[in-house]
Order: structure tokens, then C-alpha cells, then sequence
């Protein structure tokens, strides 16, 4: 794994959903998980851009001004497939006093990248199958680091939005004090013409698209209004 | 000097001469808090905004006028008193005898007047026509000494919406100083300096000065007279903040009575009332409630003032707008703020009036405001889609603290300086005209000198040689141009009581401006990095062209095109400087459409970064629709490298967002906004409208206006009614990016 170097898709700037304040969204390439629900197919593979290091961290400061009360969402993908470049980058952005969150499914338990890091956004995929057991391994760490873990949730209906299920999460975030928020996301389609020009297959296709009422349900089952 | 209704006030410099903003400096108190002090609206304003939105609906339902008076010039004298409810009214005055009833003002041109009474199915009486035949207009002037070339360059709408009809606006009357200091102390300044001017040589500049100072004069006594007809006497110093909301109204509704320019600012007035209105509370004669009940008051007849246009003129200027401009907030030269409990209540009559898009009530936005008062600016955003930011940390260097805003972003020092209007050139089809050698692409004329035509892939170095030619040419015809126009206006329309509320020794701008700056822009990107060869139709001139390859574009802060951008509007701005201004007037530059981007498009053939002919151009500084990629961010950040001191007539940006894009709840939406505007001016933005909605709310409202008749949005520098679009300006609305969407 390289150190100064990086394969990403692309850097969005200015988003306001991924985390606190606002924030500029680096997407890596690369996953290890092929969700069905998947929003960013483009990012399974590697094929992407070539970053190096201090060009990265220039185009991020270009937008310091903004994301004073925000700040940079490691993204993908999964960037823990790119954990040593991702410490370097959280180093550097560390130095310009930008605060550095990262977005991942949890498989990959890189001790040193969650310590640096200013907070996890833990994606549940529990939607087809039980919840990984090396999920419950990235929650100890971070328990035991006491990081600020986000929790986020995509709801597909019939398949996640079940009393089990729902039950499930609110049993790990009971366990997890370190979960401090619960996001629930509603299941999508707009990503459909993205699998239309890769050429590739909706997988969830069949399934209809979450709904207000549909999260207000969820967050009910685990307690939070 | 001293009059009894000055008590209370601090004493200063102001009493000795006209000096409105050692006045505000003096006096003002400022405030931090938030917006839990401000009043609902009275069941009297109720009562009358009952009455206004009927007075609205029929004034649509009528197709957009509800009645005009075509038997009188519109005059300071020339109506009777006209009230919505003379029992219910607190601040008085319309521009006619009736509201919304539209006066006639023949002065810019008869031709225009006539036109704008045919297209509603009114007839200019018989008495107007005859006596406008045996006087010159404004419009008779220029076109009496335009040249050829002059003619040719507004055919094809190279230059267009030029004020050479109609009167120029954009001046903003001190209107404060009729509050201050009362109609006769203005009139004896004003004679002062008659005398004064009368000992200079009498060069010509020195005798229009001093026929201009016998029609200020004269203008005020008619001040005077029109607030009689109301029962009022302006002559001494407003005693109350009722009177000095009503004499200062006064001063801003001689104006539009007297002139019909395209911008009717209104200046920076809060600040300055409140400090009545703070006087009047401490003294117990005033209770909050009622500081905004007049407030209210005073903004319904803002919102009612209305000038009478031709449709073409709708084309350009679209949704019947005034730009009654009011700038909010901004910092004082001393590190104070500027914001005083006023400018909430300001803000406020967007709640207890209802939206809507005049006032256009501009923020001056420094890092430095209050943090309560940004987040109610940016909630009030959120809420209405009704006001806009402009950089107070830019402009106050330049123009101190007591400027304001003009027409969208045109900022001048109140009562000190004035511009003469402009309009713009399109840079777009200045790109064709050099590709065809000086061929307008759709006339096939000959308009400017013959130079090479451009055959095969298209060299970027030799297409900028040939610009530069093109650009130096264009320059001196703007400029020489914009002279004849003005010295017209002087000569035909002069502005007699908002010259007459200015110093007698004024600045003056020569605010010229650009359309199509991203189209431009991203056309010679792609001449640079990809490969563009022009395509001849049977008529010899360029048709289309055929793109090979990517380009970066400008809107994503990219480096390569952004300075691109920011070199064609140095060049421009760099060559207009080379030719001399009528009256020494600055020159300045503007990148600013109005809604006129459509129009642009539609007289501009295709150009090489694949934008097809009669497509809409982005508006103002935007980046072309739907190219931004990056984010909102890298968006602002390539619009916030164009350098305003090359451009100091403003940047115009309108930016659209979609609610959950901004955050998951309010009190995030109202942070994000705040940050984002904080970071796009730290940056050196000079300025943003600020819409945060649904294109889907947009396409229901077009389907179905009945279910949304309020529906405000900003699109260039001010605000409509979203119903008050034509068709072709809606869908080039809905066409813009909205960021968020997926």
C-alpha cells in the first residue's frame, strides 16, 4: 500500500449530509463489499484518478474557509483499503487544523487509522445476511478508543426494516456507548442510471424506495425521537 | 446650527453641514441580539396587507397592469394624494392618485411611453403626444448623434440594453437627509454652492453644473409641494420616527415619480431610522409593536411602487422589477457593527408582510456581523428566498461605511457618488465576431473592421491575438457609446431631486458590464485543451462547431479554465480604460445579466464549448448550467477568483440549493448557510443570491399557480414573483444547476 499515493474517484465539495457542518467528500476506489443498494458502484473497482498526497491536501485547503465548523469525509469505496495513505492524509490535514472523518463498513479493524481519525460513520450492512464479527472487532477498538461513532443504517424495505433486525441494532447500540448518533438512510433509486452506464445490473431493483414514515419507524423501534 | 427636533441626539459635525453618516456614526446603537425582541404584525397592517393582496391579484389577473394614467406626465405635482385606506394608513404617498395605477413618463423616449400603453390596451392621450412633439427626449438625443457603427453594434445585440430609452437609473438619493435636515436647509445648501460655483470660470462643466443646481433647487421646492398635497410640511427636520420613515419616503417617491430608470435604489436607510425609532422608544411614545407597524407600513409602499415598460423591455429586465434596493447590516470603519435592532425589522416584514421580492433587501455580510444576525439572515433565506448577500469586507476598503448598493451589486457611497448605467456587452458573441472576422455570425453584417477568418482546428494563441483586436475595438465603441447616452440623459432626463439629495460635487462611474462571461470562458478552454474546429455554413460564416475531447470548465475550481475567466475580464476591463469617459466618470465593469442571459442566448449563434445557438447563457458570473461537477464549494470558489477590483461594479452569482442538501434540519440548514456564506466571501466572493428550494416545487408551481401565487426566487441581482416570468425565462430557470441533486 502506498503511502503518498492514492486511487480516487473524485473529491465532492460541499456536502452537508456526510457529517457535521460542511465538508468536502474524498471518495476512494476500491470496495470490498458489493452492496446491492450500493450508491457509488463507480467506486468498486480501483480504476479512478491517481492523487498524490500534497496535491490532495492542496485542493482540500482551497476550501478551508468553509468547513471551519466542518470538515473532510474520507469516503469510497472503502478507505480502509487505502489506510496508509489515508493516516498521511489525516496527518497533514491534522496540521491545518481540519478535522477528518471516515466513512466505512467496518471489515477492515486498522487500529492506528481509527485513532486518528476525528470519528467513524459505521455503515450497517445487515440487509442480506447477519452483521460481519468483525464489525463487533472495529466497535471494541473504538469503544476502548471512546471515538465518536456515527452509526448510519440503509433501510431497504422487507429486507433490514424488520422487528429482528431493528431490534438487532438497538441491541448494539445499547452495547456500543460509543455510538453516539444513529443515522437511518432510506433506500434509494436514484442511482440507477449509474448502473445503467457502467452496464451493470440494479441488484435492488425490485425493492420500493424507503420513505419518511418508513425511517420515523425505525428510529422509533430503537428509541430515539 | 440647531432645530429643537434634533433633541437628543448627539452632536457632531453633522450639524454643521450634510453629513448623514457622521449623523448615523454618532447615534446609532448596535445590536448583538438575537430575534426574540420583534412584534408580529398589527391587526391594522392585516387589514391592509387584506387589501394589497387583492390590489396584486387583480393587478395579474389583468395581465401584469391594472390601470395606467395616460392623460398626465408623471411629475412631483402632477397627482392628487392617493392612499390604499386613508384611515388606515400610516405612511402615505403613491405615484399616482391610486395604487398601482402606473404613471407616464415620456422623458426617456415617446416612442417607448406610447409602446408600453399600446401592449397593456391603453392609448397615450392626444395631449401628451402633442406637446412631446415639440420637445426633445432623452431617447431623440442619442439617436440624433449615434454613428453607424453604434447602430450596428445594438442591432446585432453585441451591446444590449442600453439605456438610450428609458431612463438610466441605478442613482441612489440620499433620501436620509430630507429626514435629517429638513427640505429648506437642503435648498439653502444647495444655493450656497450655487453661489459659490458662480464665481468659477465658466467653462461648459461649470455652466451644466450650475443649471443643474437651479433644477435641484427647483425640484426640491416641488418636494415640498408634493408632501403637502398629503398634509404635510417637510420643510424643518422629521420630529418622530413616524415622520422621519414619511419625509424620507417622500424624498424616494419623488424620485420614482420623476424618473422611471430600471433601478430605483433605495439606499441604506435601517440603520439610520432606527435611530429615530430608538429615540422614540426611550422617550416612551413608541412601542415595539408599533416600530414595525411602521416599518410595515412603509415597506407595503415599497413593494407598490411600479413603472410602466414595454414588453421587450420584460424580456430583459424580467418580472417587473424596481430594485427597490435596500442594503442591511455591514460594519462600521470603527469595528462596530452597523446592525441595529432596525435591521432585523427589516428583515422582519418578510414575515409579517409576507415574501416577497421588493424591497430587495441586500445583506452587506462581514465576518465580523453578529452571529445572531447571520443566523437570522440565513434562516430568513431559508424561509423566503427573497434577499442577497454582497461582501462588506470587499467594498467598505473602497467605498467606507456608509455606501449602498445600486440596482443588484452596484455599490456607490450614498449621496457622494453615482453612476452612469451601462448595461453590457456580450463577450460571447465578441468570441464569433472574431472566429468570422468581424461577421455577426447571425446578420452576416460586416460589423466591426474585416480581420481573418479562422479555418481548421483553431489555434488558441492566434484566436486571442485576433480577440485582443476585437476586444480594443469593442472597448472604444462601449465607451464612446455610453458617452453619447449620457451626455443625452444630462442634456433630456437629468435626475433632479436625486442630484438635488447628492453633494453637489459627485463621483461618477462609468459602469460598463459583460454577459456571457462562463460561456467565454469554458468556449477558449476548449480551444486550449480539446480540439475545436469551426464548421461554415452556406452562408460563409460559422454555423456550429465540431469538439474532439474534454476541456476543464469553469465552475469547478479548476485552475486552467478559472484563469481563463479571470484573464478575458482583466483584457476587457484593462482596454475600456483607454478611452476617455463623459464627465470623467470612472470606468468600472460589471459581470451581471439580470435575466437578460436569455435573451443574450437567444441573439447568439453556437459557440465552441458546445453551447448551441439561441441557448440561454448562464446569468451574471455563473458557470454554465449543470457543468459544475465539483460540488457548491469548488463552484463559489471559481467564481470568487474573478478579481473585484477589475470588476468593481460587482460579480453577480446565484446559487441554488436544495433544502436537504443543506442539512438534515433547520438548525443545521441555518449553520451550513451561514458557514458557506462565510467562506465564499472570506474568500473573496463579492456576491450571492441564496435560493434554497425544489426545482420540483418550481415545475408544480408552473403547472399550477394557483396552489403557489407567493412564490419568490432570486435570479440575478434581485428577486421576482416566479409568475411574473415569461415561459422562456421560467425553464431557463429551472435548467440551473441545484446543487444537491443527484
Amino acid at each position: 500500500m502506498e503511502k503518498c499515493k492514492a486511487r480516487i474517484d473524485s473529491v465532492y465539495n460541499g456536502s452537508a449530509v456526510d457529517g457535521k457542518g460542511l465538508r468536502c467528500v474524498v471518495f476512494f476506489t476500491g470496495c470490498n463489499m458489493r452492496c446491492g443498494f450500493c450508491h457509488n458502484p463507480e467506486t468498486w473497482t480501483e480504476k479512478g484518478i491517481d492523487v498524490t498526497l500534497p496535491d490532495l491536501v492542496a485542493k482540500i485547503k482551497r476550501y478551508k474557509s468553509y468547513i471551519k465548523n466542518g470538515g473532510v469525509t474520507l469516503s469510497g469505496g472503502e478507505p480502509f483499503l487505502q489506510a496508509e495513505f489515508c493516516k498521511e492524509l489525516i496527518k497533514a490535514l491534522h496540521e491545518e487544523n481540519i478535522s477528518v472523518i471516515i466513512e466505512t463498513n467496518g471489515l477492515i479493524c486498522d487500529k492506528e487509522l481509527i485513532e486518528l481519525s476525528d470519528g467513524v460513520r459505521l455503515d450497517i450492512k445487515n440487509q442480506e445476511r447477519e452483521i460481519n464479527s468483525k464489525v463487533f472487532e472495529f466497535l471494541d477498538f473504538c469503544q476502548d478508543k471512546d471515538k465518536f461513532v456515527t452509526m448510519t443504517n440503509v433501510l431497504v424495505p422487507t429486507l433490514n426494516d424488520t422487528q429482528e433486525k431493528l431490534q438487532e441494532l438497538k441491541r448494539v447500540k445499547e452495547k456500543y456507548p460509543c455510538i453516539k448518533e444513529v443515522k437511518f438512510l432510506a433506500f434509494r433509486k436514484l442511482c440507477e442510471s449509474k448502473y445503467d452506464r457502467l452496464n451493470k445490473p440494479f441488484p435492488y431493483e425490485k425493492y420500493r424506495e424507503g420513505n419518511n414514515a418508513d425511517l420515523q419507524r425505525a428510529y422509533s423501534i430503537l428509541g430515539i425521537c | 446650527m440647531k432645530f429643537e427636533q434634533w433633541n437628543g441626539f448627539k452632536e457632531g459635525a453633522w450639524q454643521e453641514q450634510i453629513a448623514v453618516r457622521d449623523f448615523i456614526n454618532l447615534n446609532y446603537t448596535p445590536y448583538d441580539g438575537d430575534k426574540s425582541f420583534l412584534a408580529g404584525p398589527t391587526e391594522r397592517t392585516k387589514k391592509v396587507m387584506d387589501k394589497v393582496n387583492k390590489l396584486l391579484k387583480k393587478e395579474l389577473d389583468k395581465g401584469g397592469v391594472l390601470d395606467v394614467d395616460t392623460k398626465r406626465v408623471s411629475g412631483l405635482l402632477a397627482y392628487d394624494a392617493g392612499y390604499i385606506d386613508k384611515n388606515l394608513d400610516i405612511i402615505v404617498g403613491f405615484q399616482t392618485d391610486e395604487p398601482l395605477k402606473r404613471g407616464v413618463n415620456p422623458f426617456g423616449g415617446i416612442r417607448m411611453a406610447r409602446q408600453a400603453c399600446e401592449a397593456y390596451g391603453y392609448k397615450l392621450s392626444d395631449e401628451i403626444e402633442e406637446n412631446f412633439k415639440y420637445s426633445t427626449t432623452h431617447n431623440d438625443g442619442v439617436f440624433s448623434v449615434y454613428t453607424d457603427e453604434m447602430r450596428a453594434a445594438r442591432k446585432v445585440g453585441i451591446l444590449t440594453g442600453l439605456p438610450d430609452a428609458y431612463g438610466r437609473g441605478r442613482i441612489i438619493g440620499d433620501y436620509r437627509r430630507v429626514a435629517l435636515y429638513g427640505v429648506d436647509y437642503l435648498i439653502e445648501q444647495k444655493k450656497a454652492d450655487k453661489v459659490k460655483y458662480g464665481k468659477n470660470d465658466m467653462s461648459e462643466e461649470n455652466i451644466k453644473c450650475l443649471e443643474e443646481l437651479h433644477q435641484q433647487i427647483k425640484a426640491l421646492e416641488e418636494l415640498k409641494g408634493m408632501a403637502q398635497k398629503y398634509g404635510f410640511d417637510i420643510s424643518q427636520p422629521a420630529n418622530t420616527a413616524k415622520e422621519a420613515i414619511q419625509w424620507l419616503y417622500f424624498g424616494y417617491l419623488a424620485a420614482i415619480k420623476e424618473q422611471n430608470g430600471a433601478a430605483m435604489s433605495l439606499g441604506r436607510t435601517s440603520t439610520f431610522l432606527d435611530i429615530y425609532i430608538q429615540r422614540d422608544l426611550e422617550r416612551g411614545i413608541l412601542t415595539e409593536e408599533q416600530a414595525q407597524e411602521l416599518m410595515d407600513d412603509f415597506v407595503i409602499k415599497l413593494r407598490l411602487s411600479r413603472q410602466l415598460r414595454t414588453p421587450e423591455y420584460n424580456d430583459l429586465f424580467g418580472g417587473d422589477p424596481t430594485w427597490t434596493t435596500e442594503s442591511v447590516g455591514g460594519m462600521s470603519d470603527d469595528g462596530r457593527t452597523l446592525v441595529t435592532k432596525n435591521s432585523f425589522r427589516m428583515l422582519n416584514t418578510l414575515y409579517t408582510l409576507g415574501s416577497a421580492p421588493e424591497p430587495n433587501l441586500t445583506i452587506l455580510w462581514s465576518d465580523n456581523l453578529p452571529d445572531n444576525f447571520k443566523k437570522f439572515c440565513a434562516q430568513v433565506s431559508i424561509d423566503t428566498d427573497s434577499i442577497q448577500y454582497e461582501n462588506d469586507d470587499l467594498m467598505r476598503p473602497m467605498y467606507g461605511d456608509d455606501y449602498a448598493i445600486a440596482c443588484c451589486v452596484s455599490a456607490m457611497q450614498v449621496g457622494k457618488q453615482m453612476q452612469f448605467f451601462g448595461a453590457r456587452c456580450n463577450l460571447a458573441k465578441l468570441l464569433l465576431l472574431t472566429l468570422n472576422g468581424g461577421k455577426d455570425e447571425n446578420y452576416g453584417m460586416q460589423v466591426a473592421p474585416e480581420g481573418k477568418q479562422f479555418k481548421g482546428k483553431l489555434n488558441y494563441d492566434e484566436v486571442m491575438q485576433a480577440f485582443d483586436k476585437y476586444c480594443a475595438w469593442m472597448s472604444r465603441l462601449y465607451i464612446n457609446t455610453l458617452n453619447v447616452i449620457h451626455r443625452m440623459h444630462d442634456k433630456y432626463a437629468y435626475e433632479k431631486i436625486q442630484m438635488a439629495l447628492h453633494d453637489t460635487q459627485v463621483t461618477r462611474f462609468m459602469a460598463c458590464g459583460v454577459a456571457g462571461l462562463s460561456v467565454i470562458a469554458d468556449s477558449l478552454s476548449a480551444i486550449k485543451y480539446a480540439e475545436v474546429t469551426p464548421i461554415y455554413g452556406e452562408s460563409g460564416l460559422i454555423e456550429d462547431f465540431d469538439i474532439k475531447g474534454d476541456f476543464p470548465k469553469y465552475g469547478n475550481d479548476d485552475d486552467r479554465v478559472d484563469a481563463i475567466a479571470v484573464d478575458v475580464l482583466t483584457r476587457f476591463s484593462n482596454e475600456l480604460k483607454k478611452t476617455p469617459t463623459y464627465r470623467d466618470s470612472i470606468h468600472t465593469l460589471s459581470a451581471l445579466t439580470i435575466t437578460s442571459n436569455v435573451v443574450y442566448g437567444k441573439k447568439t449563434g453556437s459557440t465552441p464549448d458546445g453551447r448551441k445557438k439561441g441557448e440561454p447563457f448562464a446569468p451574471g458570473a455563473n458557470p454554465m448550467h449543470n457543468r459544475e461537477t465539483c460540488g457548491a464549494l469548488a463552484s463559489l470558489n471559481s467564481v470568487s477568483k474573478l478579481p473585484y477590483n477589475c470588476c468593481q461594479d460587482g460579480i453577480s452569482n446565484t446559487f441554488s440549493i436544495l433544502p436537504n442538501a443543506l442539512g438534515e434540519n433547520m438548525d443545521k440548514r441555518v449553520s451550513n448557510l451561514s458557514d458557506m456564506l462565510n467562506g465564499y466571501f472570506e474568500n473573496g466572493g463579492h456576491h450571492l443570491n441564496v435560493n434554497v428550494l425544489d426545482r420540483a416545487k418550481l415545475v408544480a408551481a408552473m403547472e399550477n399557480p394557483e396552489m403557489y401565487p407567493n412564490i419568490t426566487i432570486r435570479v440575478s441581482g434581485y428577486a421576482v414573483n416566479f409568475h411574473k416570468l415569461s415561459k422562456p425565462q421560467q425553464l431557463e430557470v429551472l435548467k440551473r444547476t441545484y446543487h444537491g441533486e443527484m
